[in-house]
């Protein structure tokens, strides 16, 4: 075993328990204090490769382990995560299944518990926890009512209450806007500064690549140093764009006119009068819970105005949810897509759109037994099928990599040739500069559409 | 306020709720419980729901009662022998005692009620005793998931009607009911990986929310058990006098000590402020 490093791995092995391959294959990894950022394609093995650094691989998913894991001095394979949780923090990919206690406070407290701490110390960790996350003002705010962003924070601070030795996260940028970004980008550049080992794996390296941090690549199920070989950063993006689109046609797709709309009847949206024409693709910005999603519904039908009109022309509507999990419960992945085009005559749209999203090798698997990335890819494939006349797609780029991001981008150009109405609510810039035709700025109560951005 | 002393208050009620039919103390029960709802219940809490189902309740207990039970000295209608169970005279004294029950069932329901409507949930499950603390937090946690289960059976509707999906086809149930209970069976496991992540079963527990015991949480955890206890012994004794309206309808009696006892119950909106 490596000695000085937070986390060593030697000959390390694991393989899921349905599994025929290994998910791991590490000849030998050590990990030092300060930013170490993990890269990698959709199922490449990295969350699997940080879940190693808390034991939850192999201790929660079971499985074969090979060889040696030591971190903070503890020997991964015979110590159970529950007790590496008090050196080892752990944020999921998803904030939203993390929260324990319905109220912020409380929630935050959590680890604390479990480690039997004294309630007038376990106070003060909580408050201060709070602070360095920014959400101190949200202590007694129910968890339910917050914004994703806000959920990243506040799952960080759960972490960051046990005063870990180690610090592990799994995509933490991928639902946060800018903003929400850039603040746990700081948080986590300045406990890497303070001496913390963080773990980090993400797609979204426009932020977190300029922080000077380590640079590891899952690959096949070894990792290597550097990037990942399509690893990119934002201001590659260049790569991606094509140029303005000319619009094809006149036609109208849908219409708001005069709208106010919202959730739990409350409007966060009004006086929204917008359309948008067949063949073009909008692209919606804005912060965390500025109304994106309000809006994507309220386009659908999902979500009747309190006001207004909303005009749609006939055919169907496609709409993909920010959670890929809503839409995947067939057998296997072409059968997801096939349900979509049920009682349509046969075509070989739904074929093409399998293997244009990259997901030939995965038609026959189960698409819950994917990762993340792959989920979308899934999900998108799901939704897309049987040319929709409008398609509407929320948050399309979450946790996938660049490889599925292209695949994303021919796809929804194949679409817009075709004649669809495609509307994207997004935080991925670089999504937005290669394919958007029109940017509308989502926030603050209203919409209103940016000026045009001349690609170079 | 000691989620303790509020459950032993909660007790108290119920018991004195159960322990008489007589609609006079059930009713001034009712009032306490009422009373410290409207004081002290969350903010975030609405009574309205609850008022109408006990409402409900109260009806049903009292219609069930009224054409189920033929005895009495006062029949107001007479229903045809033949039609089967409700054939008989239906009576006063059949529908004042419906209506006692349902009184009954809404004053121990109201005197439950400030435990899951004026405690956040937590404050209970912490208020358990030691023994109980992990089987409790691994209640309280799923309970926690059934709004976010809700959430998602919503979300899940919306996405797969946007696929055609039509909730008249009682074959497409399952389209719909399938990936609601995977997507419950995935978030449960994924908390529960998140939970172990977070070093939940590592060893003994502590409370985050310490339960502190002021005067006001004593005075009411003394004054409103010995109310109850009080309450039945006199009950027991005869000194407080029951009521059954059968089979001539009378005028419920009144006893000072047992109205005392019912009034004793009002002490948490007197001594505990939100």
């Amino acid at each position: 075993m490596i000695s000085g490093s937070v986390a060593s791995l030697e000959r390390f092995t694991y393989r899921y328990p349905a599994g025929t391959n290994d998910a791991l294959d590490i000849a030998e990894l050590r990990i030092d204090d300060g930013l170490t950022l993990v890269t990698g394609t959709s199922g490449s093995g990295k969350s699997s490769l940080l879940r190693v650094f808390n034991g939850l691989v192999p201790h929660f998913h079971g499985g074969t382990v090979g060889g040696s894991a030591e971190v903070c001095g503890q020997d991964v394979i015979n110590t159970a995560t529950r007790v590496l949780a008090a050196k080892v923090g752990f944020v999921f990919q998803d904030p939203e299944l993390q929260s324990v206690y319905p109220t912020v406070e409380r929630d935050v407290a959590f680890g604390l518990e479990n480690i039997a701490m004294q309630p007038q110390a376990m106070k003060q960790r909580v408050s201060e926890a709070l602070e360095r996350t920014g959400i101190a003002h949200l202590r007694e705010r129910a968890v339910a009512t917050l914004s994703g962003g806000e959920r990243q924070r506040l799952a960080l601070a759960g972490v960051l209450a046990m005063h870990p030795r180690m610090l592990v996260l799994d995509e933490p940028l991928s639902q946060l806007d800018e903003d929400g970004a850039r603040s746990v980008v700081s948080i986590l550049a300045v406990l890497a500064g303070a001496g913390t080992a963080v773990v980090v794996a993400e797609h979204r390296l426009d932020q977190l690549g300029s922080l000077g941090a380590r640079m590891l690549a899952v690959e096949d199920a070894r990792v290597v140093e550097g990037t990942a070989k399509r690893a990119r950063r934002g201001d590659d993006a260049q790569a991606l764009r094509v140029g303005p689109h000319a619009i094809a046609t006149n036609v109208a797709a849908w219409e708001l006119r005069n709208v106010a709309t919202g959730p739990d009847r409350t409007p966060i949206l009004e006086g929204i009068n917008l359309s948008a024409r067949a063949g073009e693709v909008v692209a919606l910005i804005g912060p965390n819970g500025g109304g994106k999603t309000t809006l994507l519904r309220t386009i659908a039908g999902l979500l009747l105005p309190y006001s207004g009109a909303v005009d749609r022309a006939s055919g169907r509507v496609a709409f993909l949810p920010q959670n890929p999990m809503a839409l995947l419960h067939r057998a296997t992945v072409a059968a997801e897509v096939a349900w979509t085009v049920r009682g349509d005559p046969p075509s070989a749209d739904a074929a093409m759109l399998i293997d244009e999203l990259g997901l030939t090798n995965l038609a026959a698997r189960d698409p819950r037994d994917l990762s993340t990335g792959e989920r979308q890819r899934a999900a998108i494939a799901a939704v897309l099928a049987g040319a929709p006349r409008i398609a509407l797609l929320d948050e399309p780029t979450r946790g996938m990599d660049d490889d599925a991001r292209d695949a994303l981008c021919r796809a929804i150009r194949r679409l817009r040739a075709d004649g669809s109405s495609i509307v994207i609510a997004t935080h991925d810039k670089n999504l937005v500069a290669a394919l958007a035709d029109r940017t509308i700025a989502v926030g603050a109560g209203s919409a209103r559409e940016l000026a045009p951005v001349a690609v170079a | 306020m000691n989620p303790r002393a509020l459950a032993a208050w909660s007790l108290s009620g119920i018991t004195i709720a159960l322990a008489t039919g007589n609609p006079v103390y059930r009713v001034l029960v009712l009032l306490a419980a009422l009373n410290v709802l409207v004081a002290l219940r969350r903010p975030d809490v609405s009574l309205r729901g609850l008022g109408i189902a006990l409402l409900l309740a109260g009806l049903i207990a009292t219609a069930i009662t009224t054409l189920a039970s033929h005895t009495g000295d006062h029949a107001f209608l007479v229903v045809p022998q033949a039609i089967p169970v409700l054939g008989g005279p239906l009576t006063l004294e059949a529908a004042f005692f419906g209506a006692s029950t349902g009184l009954g069932i809404a004053a121990a329901v109201l005197a439950a009620a400030p435990l899951s409507l004026v405690l956040m949930p937590n404050s209970l499950v912490d208020a358990l005793p030691g023994a109980l603390a992990r089987t409790g937090a691994a209640i309280g946690t799923a309970l926690n998931l059934i709004p976010g289960i809700a959430r998602s059976a919503s979300e899940i509707r919306d996405a797969q009607r946007m696929r055609g999906w039509r909730s008249r086809r009682v074959r497409e149930w399952p389209d719909l009911a399938v990936p609601v209970v995977l997507t419950a069976l995935e978030s449960s496991i994924t908390l529960a990986e998140a939970m172990e992540a977070r070093g939940y079963g590592s060893g003994p527990r502590t409370h985050y929310g310490e339960i502190v015991w002021r005067r006001a949480d004593i005075a009411v955890c003394v004054v409103a058990p010995a109310a109850a206890v009080a309450f039945v012994v006199l009950r027991l004794a005869g000194v407080i006098a029951d009521w059954y309206p059968f089979p001539d309808l009378s005028v419920p009696p009144i006893d000072v000590f047992g109205v005392m006892c019912c009034l004793a119950l009002a002490i948490p909106a007197l001594v505990w402020r939100r």
